[in-house]
């Protein structure tokens, strides 16, 4: 089932679903449904949207995501991973059971691809570093275990292990934990493609946690072996050896601050304001702390627990200490730099050329700017944007539960299948609602149609325009009357051509959607080559028998299958499917 | 509920039923504040890492890396020193029987006389350290054993110290001991070895000029230890406390003829009260001042006489006396500066590196080859 090619959709009802839902034929669904592109589950009870869900869960290794707006649906969006409420017309039930709620469905694919893949981000870069720092202050301890007999001696002072996660880095990967975006939001949903590591969770798997530890582990050696190998035979220039434990942590600690920070700047990759209030006040915080623990005043407030007394003013004057920490910068943070470059010059992924290829926008419209009466210009470029952007946001309607009746009826009668209208129409006669007549009747009195094809222009679905003066292939009497073979002639007259698809772009759409809105398309365009044929038609009596429902099913089924080969032939470049 | 006002095919974002009728009461907006913050537009740096900034800054840290190396190194060959151990391990050194014979009640300290000769003469203030190796001053109980407010000339801290060092806390003897002064690890197992220095030319043997004050911190000296009570009539501030357990001397003997050197401001206590951070460590004891006219230290023969008192063969210890001169970068420091030219030329080499790599493989792709 997993090879199976082309675009299927899956409409299943209540009531089948009752049955498909049996334990024996549960796999045979999920089976079949997972095959397709689309299920559309109509006319179920809140229980089997839960089900639904719960049989997804439960056999396939996806995260599943429910989305609703009544109190019908509360039970489904309690059962998916995700479950997001509409808040709006059916009252706030679904709210108040989801994670996440918005009011309108459409805002759905930002959630998905700007906000969700934003999280993410920031979620994983977040983890990350707190492992790194972590472990390029803890590790130290252990490397200094074998120079102190293994007395579980720190290499800090007190005050410093307690602030360190506290203050003076706590701050700077919070901001990039709340703030950071790698690409902006426009370009999140012009280019889906960049979902794709999260759903291959590929920012923050064992891989790259195996990273982040043997990064702070080598950052751990470094902070400590280079202050060891400098200070353990160095002097101030007043003579007193710099040795000592006091200068030695503290020239350890401000190293390691220093080396985390620099760290973190090269994390953040979405600088606001806030982000370099955290980042550098962080930095000034630890400094101004350690002075002030290290001050005269504190120390003859409690002599005990102030013991520093002096060793920051007094390390941080030395220029071998300030040389000892650049070094140490140095060694931790050019091998980092070193294999990111690397990384973004040979293997970029999508979103590294995106953001590249933003900035480079960016820079070429101020270029622009600057260059003056580049207004027009400028104006030109941010609408080309606006295009590319508003190619990206097409609204798509993907409901998977319908609770209305209305549209439910129109599927499942047919009716929106223009090729057989007419014959299909006498079967759909049996059901019409009145507001399919209406519409029947409205379009009756527009198009000047030839006598008696009177139900053969039945509009279909409301949002396709139907402007073509020509009546549509649906008249072609041989679908009735003629025989089976002169009807698949007929189509076949009118299919092959698949230029008039691409002639008209704006009208065809991704073939990504429900396959009657695929035919749609279809037939509005191959109005075109059989404009010539339409007129000359005899209009068969539009009141079909019911004999004909089978000839004309027959003639939809080869339709549909002729369509769908257009539809792959001529691959027009939508919005890749989600 | 939201229901009033609300149209059922409203589609574009007004939901908030407020807006279109004013009057039905005040329905706040649901709607999120449209601030830059909120709505994550805040205008923001986006730096990234292209050829144009990585490789020219690898440059210019590989550039600036080499001279201060070549620098420091230069610096630090200009600097003499000169070590002498006198641990007396081997039976033909000078100090093997006062090493052998080394008893803890002995009353008359044991001296020997260690030769060694100068190449070069040392300009400038020469500076005196002594060495010891193995001696873990930074174990974590170590570390802990000493009351910094005792030593700050605290009265009560005086008469009752922390109980941080046990078990250097009472003296012995007595069931309810006095109370040690100074307490604790550090201050029991100071440094008491003499060193004193002459030089041998023309058969004289002239002593060296060694200053025994400026050797501690100023803040340590000035701040953090004070004497009790002032540094006037020690010996009655000190009534009712003892020595430490391996002293020979109490705390306020330690320097009688000059006050300001005496009990725990004594310098050579302060050095050793501030612990090294390593097993190998060195301590400064003594400065010798430069002099006018002539070199600090002629080259030529010297003699180390050492008074023997502080024990280290239990723990396989080793004692050296360290002579040496100082500049802007403290004393020799050799790894310094080829560490500094290391790490320069690696950086140096590693941009040269990526500058091939990154003209060979560039394939920094266009807006075009981004799938649409």
């Amino acid at each position: 089932m997993d090879n199976i090619s082309g675009e299927f959709a899956l409409v299943i009802s209540g009531h089948s679903l009752a049955h498909a839902l049996e334990a024996d034929m549960e796999a045979e669904l999920l089976m079949t449904a997972c095959a397709c592109k689309a299920v559309i589950c109509c006319r179920v009870t809140p229980m089997q949207k839960a089900l639904v869900v719960e049989l997804i869960k439960k056999h396939k290794k996806a995260v599943t995501l429910a989305i609703g707006d009544g109190a019908n649906d509360v039970s489904m969006i309690k059962s998916a991973h995700i479950g997001v409420g509409i808040s709006g017309q059916e009252g706030i039930q679904a709210v108040l059971a989801s994670d996440y709620s918005f009011a309108q469905f459409r805002f759905l694919q930002r959630l998905l691809l700007v906000h969700g893949r934003w999280s993410y981000l920031r979620m994983c870069r977040f983890l990350c570093y707190f492992f790194y720092k972590n472990f390029a202050f803890t590790m130290v301890h252990f490397w200094f275990g074998f120079f102190c007999g293994f007395s579980a001696q720190t290499v800090y002072d007190q005050y410093f292990i307690t602030l360190y996660n506290i203050l003076y880095t706590s701050l700077p990967v919070l901001a990039m934990g709340i703030f950071d975006q790698d690409v902006p939001d426009r370009r999140s949903l012009e280019y889906p493609k960049l979902y794709e590591p999260g759903q291959l969770n590929l920012l923050f798997n064992k891989r790259e946690f195996f990273i982040c530890i043997s990064q702070g582990i080598y950052t751990s050696l470094v902070l400590f072996f280079v202050p060891y190998a400098v200070l353990s035979n160095a002097s101030q220039d007043t003579a007193e050896p710099l040795a000592d434990y006091q200068t030695f942590a503290v020239t350890t600690a401000t190293a390691l601050v220093i080396v985390v920070s620099v760290q973190i700047a090269l994390d953040t990759g979405y600088w606001t304001i806030i982000n370099h209030v955290f980042v550098w006040g962080s930095l000034g915080l630890f400094f101004s702390i350690m002075l002030a623990m290290h001050s005269q005043t504190l120390f003859s407030s409690s002599p005990n627990q102030f013991h520093f007394v002096g060793s920051a003013q007094s390390t941080l004057l030395q220029p071998v200490v300030w040389l000892t920490i650049a070094l140490a910068t140095v060694i931790c943070i050019v091998p980092v730099l070193a294999f990111r470059f690397l990384k973004l010059d040979l293997k970029p992924q999508l979103s590294d050329t995106v953001r590249y290829t933003q900035l480079v926008r960016q820079k070429k419209r101020k270029a622009v700017c600057f260059s003056g009466g580049a207004g027009v210009r400028g104006a030109a470029g941010s609408t080309s944007e606006g295009r590319l952007g508003a190619r990206g946001g097409s609204r798509r309607s993907g409901y998977a539960f319908a609770h209305q009746e209305g549209f439910g009826e129109l599927i499942t009668s047919g009716k929106n299948m223009r090729l057989s209208s007419l014959a299909l129409a006498s079967f759909a006669s049996r059901h019409s609602s009145s507001w399919i007549d209406t519409l029947r009747k409205k379009k009756h009195s527009h198009t000047p149609t030839p006598p008696g094809a009177a139900s053969g222009d039945s509009s279909p679905a409301p949002s396709c325009v139907s402007g073509s003066a020509a009546p549509p292939l649906s008249n072609s009497p041989s679908v009735l009357g003629g025989s089976q073979d002169a009807a698949i002639e007929e189509e076949e007259a009118r299919t092959p051509p698949p230029s008039p698809l691409q002639a008209k772009p704006g009208s065809s759409t991704s073939h990504a959607r429900p396959p009657s809105t695929t035919l749609l398309a279809a037939s509005e365009s191959t109005q075109g080559p059989s404009t010539g044929g339409g007129p000359g038609d005899t209009a068969p009596s539009a009141q079909g028998e019911s004999g004909g429902w089978t000839l004309s099913l027959g003639a939809v089924q080869e339709a549909l299958s002729n369509w769908r080969s257009l539809g792959v032939r001529s691959s027009s470049p939508g919005p890749p499917s989600l | 509920m939201m229901a009033s006002g609300y149209n059922a095919k409203e589609e574009d974002g007004h939901h908030s039923g407020a807006p279109g009728n004013g009057g039905a009461g005040a329905v706040k907006s649901k709607k999120p504040d449209n601030t830059a913050f909120k709505q994550q537009r805040l205008p923001a740096w986006q730096p990234i890492l292209t050829a144009g900034t990585v490789l020219p800054a690898f440059f210019v840290i590989g550039l600036i890396f080499i001279p201060i190396g070549i620098g420091l190194f230069v610096t630090s060959n200009n600097i003499k020193e000169f070590e002498i151990d006198y641990t007396g391990i081997e039976a033909s050194s000078p100090c093997y029987n006062c090493a052998q014979n080394y008893s803890w009640n002995s009353t008359s300290s044991c001296t020997c006389k260690v030769p060694f000769t100068l190449e070069q003469p040392f300009e400038s203030n020469v500076f005196m350290y002594y060495g010891l190796s193995n001696f873990y001053q930074n174990h974590r109980r170590y570390v802990k054993s000493r009351d910094d407010s005792q030593l700050n000339g605290d009265l009560t801290s005086l008469k009752s110290p922390s109980k941080e060092c046990d078990p250097y806390r009472t003296s012995d003897g007595l069931p309810i001991g006095l109370p040690i002064a100074p307490c604790g690890a550090i201050a029991n197992s100071l440094f008491n070895d003499t060193l004193e220095l002459y030089h041998l030319s023309n058969g004289t043997r002239t002593a060296v000029v060694l200053m025994k004050k400026g050797i501690a911190w100023w803040t340590d000296k000035h701040v953090k230890f004070r004497n009790p009570g002032g540094n006037d009539n020690l010996t009655l501030a000190f009534q009712g406390t003892s020595k430490p357990v391996n002293w020979r001397t109490p705390v306020f003997e330690l320097d009688p003829n000059d006050p300001d050197n005496n009990g725990f401001i004594n310098e050579d206590f302060i050095v050793w009260m501030r612990t090294a951070a390593l097993p190998t460590f060195r301590k400064l004891y003594r400065i010798i001042q430069k002099k006018v006219d002539a070199p600090t230290l002629a080259s030529g023969k010297y003699e180390l006489e050492v008074s023997y008192n502080y024990p280290v063969r239990s723990f396989d210890g080793r004692k050296r006396v360290i002579l040496s001169t100082i500049s802007w970068m403290g004393g020799k420091n050799p790894f310094l500066g080829i560490a500094y030219i290391t790490v320069g030329s690696v950086c140096f080499f590693l941009a040269v590196v990526l500058l091939i790599i990154h003209h060979k493989y560039d394939n920094r792709c266009s807006s075009a080859d981004i799938p649409n």
